[in-house]
């Protein structure tokens, strides 16, 4: 029976590419939307 | 303050709520599928990365299908909300394909030998990724609202042709992918609790669409009550 390969390393790229996606856009529309309820209010 | 730039304040207020909720719900996929379901024998721990790639794949191709048929509906019905909630999914959707055509021949090297190779299903795959940045561009580049509506509302709609074809790749190529796990019209192939990891995976990502989706509009929306006029974009 093959051994189980040891690859957990690009495991963990993949969710660490995930995370920074996901976090990354929510905090560019966080941005925006601060920039834009800032503009409103000047 | 007039009231269509309260909406979308409300709006955005609703959009970073569901967000949130739906990034600790992330949070719980990660130590679901990390420390709660089995590791698959053959391809070691490189097949969890199934847990975020297939459910971002889902996300991409849902949020590409809504541009397509919120786009049509444009066409009819002329209601610039719609045109502000396709750009807003296109936007929305292209952030899941990255996830999705990042972690996929991070997957595929492990498993497959190769980052990346021609097949009909990655081609296709990364085709409607250039094809709704293009959607962008175009976007970006026309000035005229109505204009700007009425042309991105055909790249919608050819964007939503490919979508079936991406999903029946599989059966109508030779493929090196693997063949639908869920969407088919047998038994899921998965043993259980895989299976719940993927679903919950699946149901998680699906709220992160609607959260970020709903704050993307809200924003659309305030921006062209900002400008006064219907339909600029954010």
């Amino acid at each position: 029976m093959p051994s189980t390969p040891d690859n957990a390393g690009y495991m963990i790229a993949a969710y660490v590419i995930t995370v920074v996606v996901y976090v990354g856009y929510t905090i560019s529309l966080w941005r925006r939307a601060r920039l834009m309820l800032r503009s409103e209010d000047d | 303050m007039n009231s269509e730039l309260a909406s979308a304040r409300r709006i955005i207020r609703l959009g970073f709520a569901l967000t949130a909720i739906a990034l600790i719900a992330v949070a719980g996929v990660y130590v679901r599928a990390l420390m709660y379901t089995p590791i698959e024998v053959r391809q070691g721990a490189a097949q969890k990365i199934f847990y975020v790639h297939a459910p971002a794949a889902w996300a991409a191709l849902m949020a590409f299908s809504l541009v397509g048929i919120v786009s049509a509906l444009y066409l009819w019905l002329k209601d610039p909300r719609l045109d502000l909630f396709a750009a807003s999914s296109a936007e929305v959707g292209l952030a899941f394909s990255v996830v999705m055509l990042t972690t996929g021949p991070i997957w595929g090297k492990p498993v497959w030998g190769t980052w990346w190779t021609w097949d009909a299903r990655l081609t296709l795959t990364l085709m409607i990724f250039l094809l709704f940045l293009g959607y962008l561009t175009l976007r970006a580049a026309l000035s005229d609202p109505s204009e700007r509506a009425r042309f991105s509302a055909v790249v919608g709609i050819l964007g939503l042709v490919l979508v079936p074809f991406i999903h029946l790749s599989v059966y109508l190529f030779r493929t090196l992918h693997p063949a639908p796990i869920l969407l088919k019209p047998s038994k899921p192939s998965l043993p259980d609790t895989m299976l719940a990891t993927l679903l919950y995976a699946l149901a998680t990502f699906t709220l992160l669409y609607i959260g970020f989706v709903t704050t993307r509009y809200g924003l659309a929306r305030a921006v062209a009550a900002q400008s006064g006029r219907e339909g600029t974009d954010a």
